[in-house]
């Protein structure tokens, strides 16, 4: 493989996981500000329901996603009738990442948001807050820590996703191959200096990643502390 | 928010890859090294570029019912090609069954093993192959172990691979004791030797097939179909090992 080859593949790996992420942070925030908020019946279902790509195998997932756009089925044959097609194209790589990052991302923030005192919200409203004033000004930047650290660790995942991927995106060199893909290809061909290489790559991406995250928190707490 | 967008904006615009009018053909995995120098002729005088997905031809034409963008699509078996012609994806007037191969026996390089039959296999503590449900290499190696009456010994001792070249790898690696693969992928490994060739009369009848798909938007895609059929590859694949078929 050369070097542009693994450079392409890191690019689009690093794209798609950047993209994901950034689509999935709204809905991510409002959904685990609605988990954080909401007592009533059925919250336990919807919950694990949420957390399910967590820990079901992600070729379970990935197999629901394909049966899901499938040509044949309703919803896949309604998107190629309207010109989308998705299987088999980075679409199909970016619909897979976001859907197994999703739930860390909401884990996280929901978590976070949990910790804001409830009396600090009702003290905001108290003082004319309207409900979306309230969540902006007060729940948000007490929360943002725990949003930050899901957010990074849903690009992680994106980075990394392999199984529903594979399912939905299969493995088409310049086409649909992220890092983790190529890595598979790579062994199974039997270059496995290519492989290692691209593993490497990953192990600093993962990384860099990981520690940039930690060093804005923390820098960002020394200046809440004082 | 507005710079969010912005920024949102650019990097959805750079996800795409390969421009859509790159030809993307589907290929066996068998076929990796004849179709990336062909490939290379191909772009040397086209000024549309080519690209390759190679894998098992079972799994790429599963891809391709799936709809999978696909322009040509060159199997190691006649089996995908007339599924897919069933299924209404290729046109069977431009199907071209155009190469044969045949199957060899590899051991690592280093390897002092000595077979010099089917038999000797049942011996051997993991076979790699590749997954004789569906790759095309594992299907012919399992039909040729049938036909010598030795396929239910050697069945528990199968390590069943993706494609053709994966079995390959785990010889290469030293994995395995020993593989099932074609002989043009024998060629290309210095890790392996050769330690039986399978002899054609014993064999099953090894065919590739050829053919664009109909549900190519690229004007180019019949046009690459033939260039891989004609006379500027024949001597490609003759030298990297394969037979190439009279038209019928």
């Amino acid at each position: 493989m050369s070097t542009g080859d693994a450079l392409d593949i890191v690019l689009f790996t690093l794209r798609i996981a950047a993209l994901g992420t950034a689509l999935l942070l709204v809905p991510g925030v409002a959904v685990a500000y609605g988990l954080s908020r909401y007592r009533g019946p059925g919250m336990g279902a919807i919950e694990t329901l949420l957390s399910l790509p967590l820990v079901l195998p992600p070729t379970a997932v990935g197999l629901a996603l394909l049966e899901l756009l499938a040509r044949n089925g309703a919803f896949g044959g309604w998107l190629v009738a309207h010109g989308v097609d998705v299987l088999f194209t980075w679409k199909a790589v970016l619909l897979a990442t976001m859907v197994m990052s999703f739930p860390l991302l909401v884990r996280s923030a929901r978590t976070a948001f949990e910790e804001v005192d409830p009396r600090l919200v009702g003290i905001a409203r108290t003082l004319g807050c309207r409900p979306l004033a309230a969540f902006l000004r007060v729940s948000l930047p007490l929360a943002w820590r725990g949003i930050l650290a899901g957010t990074v660790l849903a690009f992680a995942r994106a980075l990394g996703e392999f199984g529903a991927t594979v399912m939905v995106a299969g493995n088409i060199p310049g086409r649909t191959q992220t890092l983790a893909l190529a890595i598979v290809q790579e062994t199974q061909v039997g270059r496995d200096d290519s492989a290692r290489m691209l593993a490497a790559v990953t192990v600093v991406l993962a990384f860099v990643t990981l520690w940039t995250a930690e060093l804005v928190t923390r820098r960002h707490a020394r200046r809440d502390a004082r | 928010m507005r710079r969010f967008l912005l920024v949102l904006l650019i990097t959805l615009s750079l996800v795409g890859r390969a421009a859509a009018d790159d030809l993307l053909v589907f290929a066996a995995a068998s076929l990796t090294d004849a179709m990336t120098e062909l490939g290379k002729t191909w772009a040397a005088q086209s000024p549309t570029k080519v690209a390759f997905s190679f894998g098992s031809s079972n799994d790429l034409a599963r891809q391709t019912r799936a709809g999978a963008p696909a322009d040509v699509f060159f199997s190691a078996d006649v089996e995908q090609v007339a599924a897919l012609e069933r299924d209404g994806l290729i046109d069977p007037a431009t199907r071209r069954d155009l190469l044969s191969n045949l199957l060899v026996v590899v051991v690592p390089i280093d390897s002092k093993a000595t077979i010099t039959s089917a038999a000797d296999l049942a011996g051997v503590e993991r076979l790699s192959l590749g997954n004789p449900d569906g790759v095309p290499a594992g299907r012919y190696a399992r039909a040729w172990l049938q036909s010598q009456g030795v396929w239910d010994r050697i069945a528990p001792h199968v390590v069943p691979a993706v494609d053709v070249r994966a079995a390959l790898a785990a010889v290469a690696s030293g994995n395995v004791e020993a593989g099932i693969v074609y002989k043009t992928d024998a060629a290309i490994s210095p890790k392996v030797r050769v330690a039986f060739e399978v002899p054609r009369a014993q064999g099953p009848a090894i065919v590739y097939a050829l053919a664009p798909l109909k549900a190519s938007k690229n004007p180019e895609a019949a046009a690459f179909a033939r260039f891989l059929a004609g006379p500027t590859a024949t001597p490609v694949y003759e030298r990297l090992g394969f037979v190439v078929l009279p038209v019928r």
